[in-house]
């Protein structure tokens, strides 16, 4: 088990050194700037997968902890001039308060519930935020370019700073469940997504641990939102709030595999390239060819490998490899 | 001998003025998800306007009409390659730097949504690389001091200023003013911002806001906020809405026997002819403001034809929206052509120095004259009217085709 365990860590370090070097000989930035997308999308799809995963309490309402993230550190930096790179950690911090606050009533829902009530209150903060003139409302919230700083977290042209800003983000997250799939914690969290009755039965107190899942995967959803605010430069209700961006989070764990470290890393590789690429090359066509690939191959994993697509390697490779048997 | 030479330097010189290169401009709008007609029909409009400029065809009384490419610069002919942003800011924003850096487009044109706008214009911004905005309508884009930002079309409190200023003519030459307004706003950005604006201007101007209405936009029933329009009795009903509530409002009214004396929409819904078609006499009346006046046909001699070359790709007759973006490109073009280069700095110089007269386009503006915001100050809206179950414009009188039908204070 310990020895399983550090041969992911390793794996870990070398998938960060590949990634690490992969961005060097590309000059193009179109290719540049998938690459930020795809490892944002790891890293927010990993914090989903902390809660939704691990723990199996499904959210669709992570675009609120998203939102939160990036509308505070935007909104700390442009009325008190804290830079963005402290403020990324404010928003990660309202961020994980709201879905304590979130999870405090919520959890007390299983299944069905849970999710929809997650729906429910991103909803009703996407219309407050609409309605809210001190964020900007409908109109959103511009973030004016000041030259290039890393303390500010802007850069012209350059998108080099922000591949590794989103790589170390990506890479933070994965390492923060690396450790918690060893900790008590963790296997609390498998032992509740499992049986919450039976958990329970065993001493497990399912309420705290799901409140420390939900305040993890919202404190790094918000810092991975704040970090779009400063890559995108403007925010509005519907670009970081609304609906769609919920399912684009969890959606890449979900394809990849669900509470397994690799799952969010192999479904965003392959889902944003895709969804990017297609729109970019086929979606002038205005056939809508790119949505009808995007959500032909969410149908085809669905129906093939339901558990995600590390399915595929776990049963060439054998049992062990897959960390939904651990 | 000399004859063969002749004929040879002909020949070169015809070579090289078919090889005039290519002015390439990236065009960026919503031609996917869930704004995709609005993009379409942008697209169509953008592609009638370079087919006027480039093709050979009989002269269009406007400016570029002649055809034949860009005649200072060799009759290069425009090229414009889209890009689809899907209404998402950061998918405009990838799509701005890829037309810039992979396809090297000299200026980029578009966007309809106002988000979309907000990131394109800093993608130009930090290029540089003119941003020519075309159709959006959020004031906030011209007043951010962006030195590579320019706009044809008018914004949101012009538009509004149109409305008031109508009211204040109607008001002096039928001696019956308007007193009070209710306004009634679906629940997004282009409600928020046109009520906003409207509150503001009815209070300049002295006139009462007797209800103000917020309500979700493509709700099921309006039939409780029509219920309070009627019991306010206000001289104006000021609605923004789309094409869905326009339609239920209407019909609700129509339900309590409930008749404004005047109803003066914010474009969108109430200039839709689905809508025209889907309520048919009720909409008798009804005024709104526009941008574009197809029947302002003696001032603006280029309409038939223009809107015959658009009709026979797109299938229906221009309006507010694709005018504009016809238009904006119109503009662009002539900027590239006076600029003689396609140099983006020697371009945004050009844009500057735009002096276009109204007439020398199809839009019943004053004119093209951009102020140091990047603000096309000429851009004065019209007022139309649906007379005998078509859209008339009633306002201002140098390009009207009808008489007001004004019922307020009889």
């Amino acid at each position: 088990m310990l020895r399983r365990r550090r041969r992911r860590l390793l794996a870990g370090g070398v998938a960060l050194l590949l990634l690490a070097l992969l961005p060097l000989p590309i000059g193009d930035v179109y290719t540049l700037n998938l690459l930020i997308l795809t490892l944002l999308y790891v890293g927010l799809s990993q914090a989903w997968n902390i809660l939704g995963g691990y723990c199996g309490q499904i959210s669709l309402g992570h675009a609120l902890y998203f939102g939160a993230g990036a509308y505070v550190s935007t909104l700390l930096y442009l009325h008190l001039g804290l830079p963005p790179s402290l403020g990324l950690f404010a928003g990660g911090l309202v961020a994980a308060v709201l879905a304590l606050a979130v999870g405090w009533p919520c959890f007390r829902l299983s299944g069905h519930y849970y999710a929809i009530a997650t729906i429910v209150v991103a909803v009703i903060f996407y219309l407050l935020a609409l309605n809210a003139d001190f964020l900007g409302g409908a109109s959103g919230v511009y973030i004016p370019f000041k030259g290039d700083s890393w303390v500010a977290l802007q850069f012209r042209t350059s998108k080099l700073p922000f591949v590794y800003l989103a790589l170390a983000y990506a890479a933070l997250v994965w390492l923060l469940a690396w450790i918690m799939e060893g900790t008590r914690a963790g296997f609390y969290w498998r032992a509740v997504k499992d049986d919450p009755i039976a958990a329970r039965s065993l001493a497990v107190r399912v309420l705290p641990s799901k409140l420390v899942a939900a305040g993890l995967s919202g404190f790094a959803t918000g810092v991975g939102g704040a970090i779009y605010a400063q890559y995108v430069g403007y925010i509005d209700p519907d670009s970081v709030l609304a609906m769609p961006l919920s399912i684009l989070i969890a959606l890449p764990a979900v394809l990849g595999g669900v509470g397994t470290l690799w799952g969010p890393l192999l479904g965003a590789a392959l889902l944003i390239p895709l969804s990017e690429l297609s729109r970019s090359y086929l979606g002038g066509s205005g056939h809508g060819v790119d949505l009808m690939l995007y959500g032909g191959l969410i149908m085809l994993v669905a129906l093939w490998r339901p558990e995600g697509l590390l399915g595929l390697f776990a049963r060439r490779g054998g049992a062990g490899t897959h960390a939904g048997t651990a | 001998m000399t004859r063969l030479v002749l004929a040879a330097l002909a020949l070169l010189l015809c070579g090289a003025r078919a090889e005039a290169a290519d002015v390439v401009i990236g065009a960026i709008f919503g031609l996917s998800g869930n704004a995709a007609q609005s993009g379409q029909d942008a697209k169509m409009a953008m592609e009638t306007e370079a087919a006027i400029i480039n093709d050979a065809h009989a002269p269009i009384p406007m400016l570029l009409g002649q055809g034949g490419g860009l005649p200072h610069m060799g009759g290069a002919k425009i090229r414009l390659i889209f890009a689809d942003h899907e209404a998402d800011p950061q998918k405009a924003r990838a799509e701005a730097e890829r037309l810039i850096t992979q396809d090297h487009v000299v200026a980029l044109i578009g966007s309809y949504q106002s988000a979309t706008a907000a990131t394109i214009s800093q993608v130009a911004e930090r290029y540089q690389i003119p941003f020519l905005s075309v159709d959006n309508s959020s004031p906030s884009l011209s007043a951010r001091g962006l030195t590579w930002f320019f706009r044809t079309s008018p914004h949101d409190v012009m538009f509004t200023q149109a409305m008031f200023d109508f009211f204040k003519d109607i008001g002096a030459q039928t001696g019956r003013p308007v007193k009070s307004v209710a306004l009634i706003y679906e629940d997004s950005i282009f409600g928020a911002d046109s009520s906003g604006v409207q509150r503001k201007m009815a209070a300049a101007a002295g006139i009462k806001v007797l209800a103000d209405l917020r309500y979700r936009a493509n709700s099921p029933s309006l039939a409780a906020e029509v219920a309070r329009l009627k019991a306010a009795g206000a001289d104006v009903v000021m609605p923004s809405s789309y094409t869905n509530d326009a339609i239920l409002m209407l019909r609700a009214m129509h339900d309590i026997g409930y008749q404004p004396p005047a109803i003066m929409a914010q474009d969108a819904g109430f200039i839709d002819q689905t809508f025209v078609n889907a309520v048919g006499p009720l909409a008798e009346g009804a005024m709104s403001r526009s941008s574009f006046a197809l029947d302002a046909v003696a001032s603006r001699p280029a309409i038939p034809q223009v809107n015959a070359l658009f009709r026979a790709r797109a299938g229906k007759d221009l309006n507010d929206m694709t005018s504009r973006e016809l238009v904006g490109l119109q503009v662009l073009a002539d900027a590239i052509d006076r600029a003689g280069s396609t140099k983006p700095e020697d371009i945004r110089t050009a844009l500057r120095a735009t002096n276009i007269p109204g007439a020398q386009t199809i839009m019943p503006w004053r004119g093209i004259r951009f102020d140091q915001n990047g603000q096309n100050t000429e851009a004065n809206p019209v007022i139309e009217q649906i007379q005998g179950g078509h859209y008339r414009t009633i306002w201002p009188a140098d390009v009207a085709s009808a008489k007001p039908v004004w019922h307020v204070g009889e």
